[in-house]
């Protein structure tokens, strides 16, 4: 429900603010790896950050859904950080070999079993430059 | 008709009656408009903090009369000494722990800028933690925390700007989760706003003092600063309350080796802001008693005649006392188990004034150059290399770079400055250089032929000052 209500504010507000009082941008510190974005812009990648909703009661099954769910052609399965207690999950994608929106759609058909599903926050395709996704 | 007159007259004399002050607290007269913030990608090389509302440290300047204060914040994370030895990777504001102090009146507007410059290369990378986001959150403010309190990633920049509407001093700090270990690592400094008709008291002596907590342990990668022990977060005591320091302005006993001086009959006013992260402060100066106290650093919030101020996480008071006669009177916090971690100071009729405008990265005001190669040279050099290497101060991890250019040709100098991997292949003197300091080579800053050509001029204008010129600067990162 709180997950839910989250989702709704995000949308309602653009994506500029989460109803929990965490900015977007927090969210995304929680998963952000200086290292891993460094290495994947300069390979020509690009990073995605997700909101994750409905998470369940135990956050360590949470993270193993979410790995499993973003293990994907496209997508570097090194890259892949999950903050359980900020809901929120970042990877690196190749897009010449998967879009963002297949991303999204396949997380969410696999994490649906577990009634959990992801909400695009920001992506990253040119150093320091977090962009809104446009759905 | 008598009556009428007597109306008249009473209405003449309420009209003569003077109108009551007016209300400073009147919400419809303050200014809670400001633009939305601005997040660019547009980066910043100069100074780490700019502004002329900016102290540097514990003396304060005088309240700038601009009704714009202009203010640069950039976050760095650079190694700093928080005790003797005690070498801890920090994340700073300013370039400083604590930051520099603000300080602003009521209805001034600040303009605030902040580059996130986590990801500038530091001498021995592996020293300072990974480049990561940061926020700014002023407390000072009222404003929408979603807009201005944003995080930035590496490399980028945030401009917003917010009215001063109450007065206090009051607490920023980083914002960023998780912000307990963003706080504990050094992000954090004060604001001062005074009342818009200044303090009804007249003071001799302005400080600010900031207490805090350290939570460190020897990195787990055993790696070594300056020969002893990197100090690093250590989560586990950080999460349980437990520091290992508690300081006033970022350094154990800092205070007690350099005290502030005040003289015989003089009123010393002191800023103090308890910012925690975690713990409560007593603050109680030995030898005087507080003749007022202004609870959060607003003079309408006033106290007298007190020995202690109790001062929780972000909670800040004005203290002012008179130094009755000569002597050294301690600053502690009197919950004395803090006391004895570090938090202890001294002002002392016998100590000599802090050096004037001091520069950024806690240093002396030392001489600057003014051909704008060599200021460039000496801004890089403060940046990159102190942590190595010192200007006049004696050897460090590397050679003491005064007189460099008289040990060494220009043409060699550029060489190792452009590739010090390959000089330590084939130059016996760079061979040499590399034995006598314990095989530790110079990294290579991948640097260009116009930085190479600022340093140089920065290492020449060195060695043209006259001896004793230049005073031993402290590590930077």
């Amino acid at each position: 429900m709180k997950a839910s209500l989250l989702s709704a504010a995000l949308l309602c507000l653009g994506g500029e603010a989460a109803a929990c009082g965490y900015c977007v941008e927090d969210k995304i510190a929680a998963t952000y790896d200086h290292a891993v974005v460094s290495r994947a812009l300069q390979r020509g990648q690009h990073l995605a950050f997700f909101h994750v909703e409905g998470a369940e009661p135990r956050p360590e099954a949470t993270r193993r859904a979410l790995e499993d769910a973003a293990s994907m052609p496209g997508v570097e399965k090194a890259s892949v950080r999950i903050s359980p207690d900020l809901l929120t999950l970042s990877l690196a994608f190749d897009p010449q070999r998967v879009s963002l929106a297949a991303i999204i759609e396949r997380l969410d058909r696999r994490l649906s079993a577990r009634k959990l599903s992801v909400l695009p926050l920001r992506i990253m395709q040119r150093p320091a430059d977090l962009t809104s996704v446009k759905r | 008709m008598k009556k009428l007159l007597s109306l008249a007259v009473l209405a003449a004399l309420a009209a003569c009656e003077p109108s009551a002050p007016p209300d400073p607290y009147d919400v419809s007269k303050m200014d809670f408009t400001s633009k939305a913030a601005k997040v660019t990608a547009e980066g910043h090389k100069g100074a780490f903090a700019e502004g002329a509302a900016l102290s540097m440290g514990a003396e304060l300047k005088r309240l700038d009369a601009a009704p714009v204060k202009t203010v640069r914040l950039d976050t760095t994370h650079k190694v700093i000494e928080i005790a003797p030895g005690v070498k801890f990777s920090a994340w700073t504001f300013g370039d400083q722990v604590p930051g520099p102090t603000v300080r602003a009146r009521v209805g001034d507007k600040i303009r605030f800028v902040m580059t996130n410059r986590s990801d500038e290369p530091a001498p021995v990378p592996q020293l300072v933690a990974a480049p990561m986001m940061h926020s700014m959150d002023f407390h000072a403010a009222m404003v929408s925390p979603q807009d201005k309190y944003r995080s930035i990633a590496p490399g980028q920049t945030i401009e917003f700007e917010f009215t001063a509407n109450y007065p206090g001093i009051f607490m920023y700090h980083c914002g960023t989760p998780m912000i307990l270990e963003h706080i504990a690592s050094g992000m954090y400094g004060a604001v001062i706003v005074e009342p818009r008709g200044g303090y009804p008291t007249k003071a001799d002596r302005e400080y600010v003092v900031v207490q805090s907590e350290f939570y460190v342990k020897p990195s787990p990668g055993k790696q070594k600063v300056d020969g002893g022990p990197l100090y690093v977060l250590d989560g586990e005591r950080l999460r349980a309350a437990q520091p290992t320091h508690t300081v006033f302005n970022g350094r154990h006993n800092g205070m007690v080796v350099n005290p502030l001086a005040a003289k015989p009959g003089e009123r010393v006013r002191m800023f103090v802001l308890n910012v925690g992260p975690s713990k409560t402060s007593s603050f109680h100066v030995v030898g005087t008693i507080f003749d007022r106290v202004w609870m959060e650093g607003n003079p309408d919030n006033q106290m007298r005649g007190m020995q202690t101020v109790l001062l929780g996480s972000s909670n800040s008071a004005i203290v002012e006392y008179l130094i009755p006669e000569e002597g050294s009177y301690i600053m502690v916090d009197h919950h004395f188990a803090n006391a004895s971690q570090g938090a202890i100071g001294l002002v002392s009729t016998s100590a000599k004034p802090p050096a004037q405008d001091l520069e950024h990265h806690n240093m002396q005001a030392s001489a600057t150059p003014t051909d704008p190669d060599a200021v460039a040279g000496k801004q890089a050099f403060e940046s990159k290399c102190l942590a190595c290497h010192s200007v006049g101060g004696g050897r460090k991890l590397g050679p003491d770079v005064a007189g460099v250019t008289k040990r060494r040709d220009p043409a060699w100098l550029a060489r190792w400055l452009k590739e010090p991997e390959k000089m330590l292949q084939t130059d016996p003197a760079a061979k040499a250089m590399l034995k006598e300091y314990n095989n530790l080579p110079m990294p290579n800053q991948s640097l260009s032929e116009a930085e190479i050509k600022q340093y140089l001029k920065y290492f020449q204008w060195i060695d043209a000052q006259p001896p004793g010129a230049l005073k031993t600067q402290a590590s930077g990162h």
